[in-house]
């Protein structure tokens, strides 16, 4: 018994210094449900396309991924549609350069391959930010920069699907348009993680069966010592 | 099976020359353990497949990673992207990335666990003192290897956490800017450190299972301590084989499962095996929030962070590892194990917790409640090893048994 107080002191160290992670000072996350279907990825690498390509970048995902990622798997007419004369081989890329990026912003853009992996909450937090457009309640934001949930809550990118004072009509599609880029970011940022988890279940199967033989093992070989 | 290999013509040839069945039957099959070493004593063979497991997986890494800071545009660099290439084009080449980078927690957790074993159970005392040397060394060398290899990916914490470190050096007096540049191979962290840290993750390793040979071999000559912490009877020792290869290998199955499920299912740990902020790439210009290292590393960190003056906190930091090599000596207690120690037991338990302790406050940033609970914590820490060389003047031992 003793030496689980050990074990208990280790544990704790680990989940103490985990649950102090999460971020401060900010407001929680908007709750979503990210989903990793064809449906949703679609549309997502739609939304994408469409809207967050005027500035943004995914320098490790090419034209033909979206064809050969099973999970996106979207047919050649589709991309030819969406890529016009970029080449199918080449990374999602946006007509923004650098230097208008600076003239226009003051930033360059961040690359948003790993977006989801490189901001605290994830899928999570770029719902949020795409939602979270507001009036600034001290006026001193411009409408259209002032975000709840961009540290500082000036961001240089301004409203890109138009939350701000949308419609009630509006609403549900807005959305639905922010989950489907969260989706689509989230995949991207790891394509391998569905893949990951399903080989992941088949490992732990065998190696719980192997166990149990060792275990098995061991209380035979043992049966004779006193 | 075995002892048919072993009494081949082969096999006898070959021992003639050098005496390769004499090991294995000395080191491996024969080698005598007493009977009642429980699950604890099974983390010596654990870290041994864990080492295994991050040699096999950093080769294949090495061959398809670049160590080049050299910029590809957007703030990104021909390190960083090769790491991520590795994640998406190379076959399995995100399972070995993520086995080496759980690989590294799960080290160093089996490590503190197998240490915490030996100081709970008196396994440093006369005759293993040089046992337990080997030891802390070993713990030495993996710090060091961890810290440069936690630059290759040239994220943003790759990047600010070695900053940060080398700065160390630069706080020594006299050579402290020469050592500086030395360490960086030039004035700031940049390609050549990269470069440099890269050969140094490679070199480690080798210096690493030196020890870990040494450390072997010295267990082999004074033998597996007890949870008794008394010499056993000849009746109470029986074969390494088959009683502890079947016991560890239950012993590493369960480590399998746990590690598996870490590789498989939460690669990152929310953010304690890989930082969330070191998926963005190294800017030289834009310096974190909160810039702390890795889980295992925060303890020492502390102690560092706990000092206000910086050279003061290197030799604070210096010092608490001395102590740990001093262990053997300050100890002088004849009785080993805590069972029988009731005064040790409890200071040790307190001693674990201020590890505990100094690990969560060199985890966050800086707040004054946090400074003060982190310099308690250190003044535990030392307490407790100033304390060790009077505990058997006024502790009160229970009485030993006769036998295990």
């Amino acid at each position: 018994m003793k030496t689980w107080t050990m074990v208990m002191i280790l544990l704790g160290w680990l989940a103490g210094s985990g649950a102090a992670m999460a971020g401060e000072g900010m407001p929680p996350l908007k709750p979503v449900q990210l989903s990793m279907d064809q449906k949703t990825l679609q549309h997502g690498a739609q939304v994408f396309t469409e809207v967050c390509m005027g500035c943004h970048s995914l320098r490790y995902v090419t034209w033909k991924h979206l064809m050969d990622y099973p999970e996106i798997g979207m047919t050649r007419e589709q991309v030819d549609e969406m890529r016009g004369d970029a080449p199918l081989t080449a990374p999602i890329k946006t007509g923004l350069s650098e230097a208008d990026a600076r003239e226009s912003y003051g930033v360059v853009p961040p690359d948003l391959t790993l977006i989801a992996r490189a901001r605290e909450g994830g899928g999570a937090y770029i719902y949020s930010l795409l939602l979270g457009f507001e009036h600034d309640p001290e006026g001193k934001v411009p409408d259209g920069n002032y975000n709840l949930y961009f540290p500082g809550h000036r961001i240089a990118m301004a409203d890109p699907l138009g939350w701000l004072d949308h419609d009630e009509d509006e609403e549900q599609e807005l959305k639905e348009q922010a989950r489907a880029v969260a989706s689509f970011l989230a995949y991207v940022g790891e394509p391998h993680q569905l893949e990951r988890k399903a080989l992941g279940r088949k490992v732990l199967i065998f190696l719980v069966v192997l166990t149990l033989i060792f275990w098995l093992l061991k209380r035979e070989v043992w049966r004779d010592v006193h | 099976m075995l002892e048919k290999m072993l009494n081949t013509k082969f096999a006898q040839w070959l021992d003639e020359r050098t005496h390769v069945v004499q090991y294995v039957r000395f080191h491996l099959l024969d080698y005598p353990t007493p009977k009642n070493l429980n699950y604890w004593y099974a983390f010596g063979s654990i870290a041994l497949v864990v080492l295994i497991i991050q040699v096999l997986s950093g080769v294949f890494l090495a061959m398809d990673y670049k160590p080049a800071a050299v910029p590809t545009g957007n703030g990104f660099s021909m390190a960083f992207d090769s790491i991520e290439r590795i994640m998406r084009e190379v076959n399995d080449g995100w399972l070995i990335r993520y086995m080496h980078a759980v690989g590294a927690s799960a080290f160093f957790f089996v490590i503190y666990l197998h240490m915490a074993r030996g100081m709970y159970y008196g396994s440093y005392k006369k005759p293993r003192e040089f046992l337990w040397i080997m030891g802390v060394m070993i713990l030495v060398i993996m710090q060091a290897t961890v810290f440069f290899g936690y630059l290759l990916p040239w994220g943003q914490m790759s990047y600010w956490g070695a900053t940060v470190i080398t700065n160390i050096f630069g706080a020594i007096p006299g050579i402290g800017d020469w050592l500086l540049q030395l360490v960086r191979g030039g004035y700031g962290v940049g390609d050549p450190t990269l470069n440099r840290f890269f050969a140094l993750h490679f070199l480690f390793p080798f210096i690493l299972i030196a020890f870990v040979f040494w450390h072997v071999m010295a267990l082999h000559v004074v033998h597996s301590n007890n949870p008794e912490g008394i010499e056993p009877s000849k009746k109470g020792i029986i074969p390494f084989h088959p009683y502890y290869t079947v016991k560890d290998l239950f012993g590493i199955g369960v480590f399998l499962i746990v590690y598996s499920w870490f590789v498989f299912f939460d690669p990152t740990g929310h953010g304690l095996i890989i930082e969330t902020n070191n998926f963005n790439p190294a800017d030289p210009l834009k310096t974190p929030p909160d810039i702390t290292p890795v889980w295992y590393l925060t303890p020492w960190y502390e102690i560092l962070r706990s000092v206000p003056n910086k050279l003061l906190g290197i030799v604070g930091m210096a010092f608490a590892y001395v102590c740990l090599f001093l262990m053997p000596w300050l100890d002088r207690s004849p009785v080993r194990s805590a069972r029988y120690r009731p005064v040790y037991r409890t200071m040790l338990l307190v001693f674990f917790a201020s590890i505990g302790v100094l690990g969560y406050c060199g985890h966050h940033e800086v707040t004054p409640e946090l400074l003060l609970i982190g310099r308690i914590a250190s003044l535990v820490y030392f307490a407790f090893f100033a304390l060790l060389p009077f505990v058997h003047k006024f502790e009160k031992n229970r009485p030993l048994p006769e036998d295990i």
